[in-house]
């Protein structure tokens, strides 16, 4: 067995986040590999279905939650729209933990702000329940949620979950015309949402995931709120093949973001050519 | 005249010894992998590359492939087609198998061992070129392939007389004569050659095929013969520093701190993406990862060559790319080379073989390249303080 050759996972659930998106459950068959699987948040892992090929997607399901793994991914090329074809019951290959983390565990007694456009939710959605399972150890969490429509918006029952808690302050939003007659959260592009929210910056971190664009017109909001460099963390989603440092393809500057990465600090990112 | 004493580090061989030596390897079933005359029916991938293209380029006629006979053998002084890297990186490599039962799947995995092997007449820029994979190889999973195939293989190197203008094996840290990556190195000499093994699996070759090789008098090579292997391998090393001189660790910084300069940012206004340089380079390793089913329910998956200077390389599913077009590809092409893996590895990912130059049907000229950024760095250096 070498490095690149997958595990065995069984699919065990499969949501529908969004007519393209959707989430799977995995669990790896191998018993001892299961319970002895760990990770953090913010790794990710290469995902495939046999005949299709390999994907790289970050574990969408927090470490607190033992015996599986969550992936969301939205399909749009060959791996993911094989991916969306897969059932229960299926088998797919996976290969990981991969990559650094966020550093959940120095942020204890902070206030946590969590930023997130479109399918970028899905490697924030991973640290929200890991500090929410850990809700005692951290101070104010905000979330800060924007999608192009309400119907792009993914874990749309997570979202009503995290709303109805009074220890969790969220602001979903969708782009000027994405709303819906019923909608009751906010319009407006995610950048200028959360300069609005204006999460407070003192003794916080700020954990950001979207297209390169909110990633780029947020991260000077942050700024002006206060957060400093090296308080506000990103996963960048560069293209990858291996995820171990090998094959060349996610080499930015002096960064191989699958093994130095994929989670930078506002101010690792500023040091790094702009090739993400 | 005694047999060889393989503690001793020098001996000397004649050509029919060195043929007999490899029909002996390939009586014993061992594969012997060698320089032997281009046969473009037999590999159909090297007639683009055999063609000369540039004017004072010499053409190319010779390429490694395994031996059927040591006739076969070419003691010559040209420079094989591609480089040795499809031997230890084959251009297609299976990385596992599958096979479906209704909803199981059962992964076959696939042998991470090889048989021994032995690599004849090797460039030594070709088998320094392996040394320096292995860095990106190792740095923290280990490549088990990559690595079964380096531990499997001996590779006996020739000194080079650097073949033409495009050779620069000198300016990034290797020389014509180097056994780095190779387990021994003959230089050509009156009558023979002189064998140096420079590990323990080029002493054991030597041990092995003792009766082929006297140890050489003279201890270090001060013989007559040993004299004559170090003026050639002098002027060999003169010809490839006449080519390029370069300050590699200036033009390591200069690249490192100027990634915005005009001079790298506009280097990639000729290229047309084809990629041909990163095939013939034998230190290019960037892969791709696919799955080729093979009948109903099965299939391979497999890696393959790859290269950075494909839009392809970068592109994300969204339709982002990063690198979106030839200028900024170019430029990682220059960068990974002799920045980023330097600085991450301490070596260049460079051995200076010069086949991207010869093969470009665009004329990107690395020589010319390279003496651009070493001029750009030598005149930052002038002005600061």
């Amino acid at each position: 067995m070498n490095i690149y050759q997958p595990q065995l996972a069984l699919v065990t659930a499969v949501t529908e986040e969004t007519p393209d998106t959707r989430t799977l459950r995995l669990e790896l068959k191998d018993e001892a590999l299961r319970n002895a699987f760990a990770f953090h948040a913010g790794q990710f892992g290469e995902y495939s279905v046999f005949g299709a090929g390999e994907s790289t997607f970050c574990i969408a399901s927090p470490p607190t939650r033992k015996g599986f793994i969550e992936c969301s991914f939205k399909a749009v090329g060959k791996v993911t729209s094989a991916l969306r074809e897969v059932n229960v019951g299926d088998t797919v290959g996976f290969r990981g933990p991969y990559g650094n983390w966020f550093p959940v565990d120095d942020w204890k007694g902070k206030d946590v702000v969590f930023i997130a456009g479109g399918i970028g939710l899905a490697p924030v959605r991973c640290v929200i329940w890991n500090v929410l399972d850990r809700r005692d150890e951290f101070g104010d969490v905000t979330i800060v949620y924007g999608a192009r429509s309400v119907v792009d918006l993914v874990y749309k029952r997570e979202l009503q979950e995290w709303a109805s808690r009074s220890d969790v302050r969220i602001v979903t939003t969708v782009d000027p015309g994405g709303q819906t007659d019923d909608w009751k959260g906010e319009v407006g592009y995610v950048t200028p949402v959360v300069e609005a929210t204006a999460p407070q910056a003192q003794n916080a971190v700020a954990v950001l995931c979207g297209p390169p664009i909110v990633v780029k017109l947020t991260l000077p909001v942050l700024e002006r709120l206060g957060f400093a460099d090296d308080a506000i963390f990103t996963t960048l989603e560069n293209r990858m093949k291996c995820g171990l440092g090998k094959c060349g393809r996610c080499n930015i500057g002096p960064v191989y973001v699958c093994k130095d990465g994929p989670v930078f600090t506002a101010a690792q990112l500023k040091e790094l050519p702009a090739e993400y | 005249m005694t047999s060889a004493d393989p503690t001793r580090g020098t001996y000397f061989i004649t050509e029919d010894d060195l043929r007999a030596l490899t029909g002996e390897l390939l009586g014993a079933g061992t594969e012997v992998i060698a320089p032997v005359a281009l046969d473009v029916c037999a590999s159909p991938s090297a007639i683009a590359s055999s063609a000369c293209l540039r004017p004072g380029v010499k053409p190319i006629d010779i390429e490694y492939r395994a031996l059927e006979s040591a006739a076969q053998l070419n003691l010559g002084s040209g420079l094989p087609v591609l480089s040795l890297k499809q031997y230890f990186l084959p251009e297609y490599e299976a990385l596992c198998c599958w096979r479906q039962h209704g909803t199981e799947i059962e992964i076959e995995a696939v042998p991470t061992e090889f048989a021994p092997r032995v690599v004849l007449a090797a460039k030594p820029c070709d088998s320094a070129a392996l040394a320096v994979v292995d860095k990106v190889m190792n740095w923290d999973y280990a490549d088990e392939l990559w690595n079964g195939r380096r531990e499997a293989t001996t590779i006996v190197n020739l000194a080079c007389p650097v073949v033409d203008e495009s050779c620069f094996c000198t300016a990034v840290g290797t020389a014509p004569d180097d056994a780095k990556g190779a387990d021994a190195l003959l230089t050509p000499v009156e009558g023979g050659f002189l064998m140096e093994a420079t590990t323990d699996k080029g002493r054991a070759l030597v041990e092995a095929h003792a009766a082929r090789f006297t140890a050489e008098e003279g201890a270090g090579g001060a013989g007559a013969r040993g004299r004559q292997a170090a003026e050639e391998r002098a002027a060999a090393r003169a010809r490839a520093a006449a080519n390029l001189e370069i300050d590699a660790a200036s033009v390591r910084d200069w690249i490192d701190t100027h990634f915005e300069d005009p001079l790298l940012a506009a280097l990639g206004v000729r290229c047309n993406g084809c990629g041909a340089c990163s095939s013939v380079c034998p230190t290019c390793h960037c892969f791709d990862i696919v799955d080729e089913e093979e009948g109903i329910g099965k299939g391979t998956r497999r890696r393959c060559w790859d290269t950075c200077q494909a839009p392809t390389f970068t592109l994300h599913a969204s339709g982002h790319n990063p690198r979106d077009s030839q200028n900024p590809r170019y430029r990682q092409r220059i960068n990974h080379k002799f920045a980023i893996y330097p600085l991450k590895f301490g070596e260049v990912l460079c051995t200076g073989c010069g086949r991207c130059t010869r093969v470009c049907h665009a004329g990107q000229d690395l020589v010319e390249i390279l003496q651009a950024i070493d001029i750009a760095a030598r005149r930052r250096e002038a002005v600061s303080p």
